[in-house]
């Protein structure tokens, strides 16, 4: 237990050896009220020292569960009903008390879904990593605690080691979390979720360290996610969990070739793809494709650097221009005097019936183009108006200042529909309060008939929102942003908190509508893969500013900005068993005057390198 | 996709599960109803006049014709014990309710506003809680001549401004919530989006609050009667009377005794009250910033 520095550290992909866990038809139950409601039924699964196996499944699925029991933890309420959990032969839940604390963090460790709320925001970093060592009887010194800030890839880790978790950046704050994870020398490591609340690029980093972390030290590692991209590149073996089961299990390139279980192939089949677009969702292409081409030349120059005026008319074949719907010129937004400005002199438009996507890593400015177009927060300077042909003005205004139609005509769908439905109020009640508002009436009728529109049905109308489930919820927000009966829809990140299967839907539901209605998008999203199948055009924006615009397929495919490169090769796809290689996400370039037009309105700001 | 439940069963269920989940609040509960009981047929139970006074029967100990004897003035303790209960739960009811509902609004209103209105509010609460409680009702109640509205207002003084500051934190958190945004965002008014979408997400909050702050006041208008600034003597009250048969503690300790009993039993069931209502409804007091 206690003297695992001294056992022999097998190296990986030696073969013959005894698993380091191993989980034997393990099923877990959780009491509610008088009930006992099974979690886990049945699991069995092994990994060897060096080894990776991938936890996968939707929210629910009982993932979670499954990987803390490694370390002889269990939710309040929960308790083990059959099986046995063995880590280094040794059955977890058997252990006494001090065999416990021996077993977490000394012989298996776990590094949370959210480092900035697994450290202590008032203690020093190094103080927090020292910590982790002593409490293992581990050598504490000031050299050791660097040493180990160093494996994890910190830059300068002597003055890391002085700073406060809320000083460090996400990704930083994880690799602490990492380094404290490995502090005792841990034989298995568990990663709940690791990357989830980081972007794509500094995930592709985290992931890359924890690899090399598992080979060296050769760790058996459980990975648990929703992700199939992040899995497929980490994982040897993967598990596919539901309702507390694993229905399959295999080697990752044999589960993403032949996927044997049905319930895996839905979910392959619900990722978005970002590589191959052409050949899914072929019925959408067919029906999009008649106005298509006339709404991706629509709006030229959108994208204009007014500042430098380098952008020319379009080209002379195009077809009568179109007013565009949003028009945004050098727009800066800024939340409050003294900041730097969220949003830095951004232009776009958006066309009538088209779907701009803006993506970008967190902390880029897309949300924030988000909220002001809603008007939520005011626009600072730059022009920023409205034209439907019938509704028309300013939309730097907040939504106080704004007229009811402008009001009506804008509409937002949140990212998170836990938070956006108010808990205490039925969904008819949400869906029937723009209806009142905005139409002047409101009827049982009339909200059943948006609900059904948007998949529900009339008798979701007396639920609260916590009798529904995340996809339900989301699509009982498009609800309630369709009861305005808007021309311009804001969808920001709408599908972040959601499962694969259930964001195919909601997209499928949010494209359907918009071209039944004829509405326009502004679509903010930081997957990549997401965006392709849904936009007309992409805006990449970083630093508060857009470095690249064009149609969807040439930024896909086309010569790109630098940014646009990093952020497309750190995507994850599933069944690419290779991590990408993203350097040490610095960034090597700079702003510089001017843009470069590459034809159908696709152009990329210039830069030079740094 | 799951069945859709019959909303009158889980409204049903939603309002009986706290019981079931919580011992702390059944005792509680039980605590005061059986006061509320006691307090509505005091008259039936008791038999005498809380106020009739014997001269052949004074001091007298506990007997057929007065259950808890009788005080100095031949009064019958008991029906003074019980008719004390009406006239605590009365004004424990009419002053937590004034007080809470006033900082309720305020709470809500200050927490949306978060503007200089909120500031100024802010600080005249702080320069309220500032002021000792007790100090503040002798002060309302000197200026205004003691009687039962002027406790209440008094009361409402002293503890509204603690429970503005309490539900201000917790709307606090509410506002952050995107369906508070969703409102702002199709042009609501404020007032509107207060009373529809704050408020309703504050009252599991305002609950604990009511129970808690109910217990306080109880003691709080006791304290008042026994200084001599609540109550007018011949009316039966708890404080007043262990004033009035303190000095004959050793001869009627029941005369001091009774009331105290009540007194207590009624804390001690709001509190657990408050404590269960905490605890099923998952309010945490002490992240609402309770300690002021």
């Amino acid at each position: 237990m206690t003297d695992q520095q001294t056992v022999h550290r097998p190296q990986a992909g030696e073969p013959e050896q005894r698993p380091l866990v191993r989980v034997e038809d393990l099923a877990v139950s959780y009491a509610a009220g008088r009930r006992t409601v099974p979690v886990v039924r049945g699991v069995s699964f092994s990994v060897a020292a060096g080894r990776t196996l991938g936890l996968v499944g939707e929210s629910g699925s009982g993932k979670s569960t499954v990987a803390r029991t490694l370390l002889a933890h269990l939710r309040a309420g929960s308790r083990i009903t059959d099986g046995r959990v063995l880590v280094d032969g040794q059955d977890v839940f058997a252990l006494s008390a001090a065999g416990r604390r021996a077993l977490r963090g000394g012989t298996a460790s776990v590094v949370a879904q959210n480092a900035g709320q697994a450290l202590t925001p008032s203690m020093r970093v190094g103080e927090q990593v020292r910590e982790a060592l002593r409490a293992h009887g581990e050598p504490d010194g000031p050299d050791r605690v660097v040493e180990l800030l160093r494996l994890v890839r910190l830059p300068d880790p002597d003055t890391i080691v002085r700073r406060f978790p809320h000083q460090l950046s996400g990704g930083q704050q994880q690799r602490v979390a990492i380094a404290m994870a490995v502090a005792a020398r841990p034989r298995v490591l568990v990663l709940d979720e690791p990357t989830t609340a980081l972007d794509v690029v500094t995930q592709a980093a985290v992931l890359d360290l924890v690899a090399d972390l598992g080979r060296e030290l050769g760790m058996a590692v459980l990975l648990v996610s929703h992700d199939l991209g992040v899995v497929s590149a980490m994982a040897d073996e993967i598990a596919v969990m539901r309702a507390g089961e694993v229905v399959e299990h295999a080697a990752t390139a044999a589960l993403f070739a032949t996927p044997q279980h049905e319930y895996t192939r839905a979910l392959l089949a619900a990722v978005p793809d970002g590589r191959r677009p052409e050949q899914r969702r072929p019925e959408q292409r067919r029906t999009g494709g008649a106005d298509r081409p006339r709404r991706d030349a629509s709006v030229p120059g959108t994208v204009a650097d007014t500042a430098t005026g380098s952008v020319p008319p379009g080209s002379p074949v195009e077809p009568p221009v179109e007013r565009p719907v949003v028009d945004a010129q050098d727009l800066v937004v800024r939340y409050r005097r003294g900041l730097p400005a969220a949003v830095d002199g951004v232009s776009f438009a958006i066309a009538p019936r088209e779907t701009l996507a803006v993506v970008g890593e967190s902390g880029s400015g897309k949300s924030t183009l988000a909220t002001t177009l809603a008007g939520l927060v005011p626009a600072e300077s730059g022009s920023f108006t409205y034209d439907d042909g019938t509704v028309r003005g300013d939309l730097r205004e907040p939504v106080a200042a704004r007229s009811q139609e402008l009001r009506r005509a804008v509409q937002l769908v949140f990212q998170n529909a836990d938070t956006s439905l108010n808990p205490r109020r039925t969904v008819g009640a949400a869906v029937g309060r723009p209806l009142r508002l905005f139409t002047g009436s409101s009827s049982r009728a009339r909200v059943g008939e948006l609900l059904t529109q948007v998949g529900l049905g009339p008798e979701y109308a007396d639920r609260l929102p916590a009798q529904l489930s995340g996809g339900q919820r989301q699509r009982v927000g498009i609800a309630r942003a369709l009861a305005a009966e808007p021309r311009l829809v804001i969808a920001d990140e709408i599908t972040t908190a959601l499962d694969v299967q259930v964001q195919a839907g909601i997209l499928a539901l949010l494209d359907g509508l918009r071209r039944e209605r004829g509405l326009s998008c502004l679509f903010i999203s930081h997957d990549l893969a997401v965006v392709r199948g849904v936009a007309d055009r992409v805006a990449v924006m970083t630093g508060g500013r857009i470095v690249e615009v064009g149609p969807t397929e040439r930024v896909f495919t086309g010569t790109n900005h630098p940014y646009t490169r990093t952020l497309l090769r750190a995507t994850l796809e599933p069944g690419q068993t290779e991590l990408p290689d993203v350097g040490d996400g610095v960034q090597r370039w700079r702003d510089a005057p001017g843009w470069t037009d590459h034809g159908d309105g696709h152009r990329t700001r210039n830069w030079e390198d740094a | 996709m799951t069945a859709v439940a019959p909303r009158s069963r889980s409204v049903l269920g939603a309002a009986v599960a706290p019981f079931r989940s919580s011992t702390a609040l059944g005792v509680g509960l039980a605590f005061i109803a059986v006061h509320l009981v006691l307090a509505v047929l005091a008259p039936v139970i008791a038999g005498h006049d809380p106020v009739a006074t014997d001269a052949t029967d004074v001091l007298a100990g506990p007997s057929w014709a007065h259950w808890l004897g009788t005080d100095q003035y031949g009064r019958d303790l008991l029906s003074r014990t019980l008719n004390g209960g009406r006239y605590a739960l009365l004004v424990t009811f009419l002053a937590t309710t004034i007080a809470v509902a006033v900082g309720t609004v305020v709470g809500c209103v200050t927490a949306y506003a978060d503007n200089w209105f909120d500031e100024v509010v802010m600080r005249v609460v702080d320069a309220l809680l500032s002021v000792p409680s007790i100090l503040a009702l002798l002060v309302v109640v000197t200026v205004f001549d003691a009687g039962l509205w002027v406790i209440v207002l008094a009361v409402t003084v002293v503890y509204a401004p603690a429970v503005t500051r309490v539900v201000r934190g917790a709307a606090r958190t509410v506002i952050t919530q995107d369906y508070v945004t969703a409102a702002r965002a199709r042009g609501e008014r404020a007032v509107s989006i207060v009373f529809r979408e704050i408020l309703p997400n504050v009252l599991d909050v305002v609950l604990v609050e009511f129970a808690m702050r109910a217990s306080w006041i109880v003691l709080l208008v006791a304290s008042l009667s026994f200084l001599g600034f609540g109550a007018n003597p011949p009316t039966p009250d708890w404080g007043l009377m262990v004033q009035e048969n303190r000095t004959a503690l050793t001869v009627v300790p029941l005369g001091t005794l009774a009331p105290i009993v009540a007194l207590a039993t009624l804390v001690v069931g709001l509190n657990l009250a408050a404590d269960g209502l905490a605890k099923s409804l998952g309010v945490d007091r002490a992240q609402q910033g309770a300690g002021a």
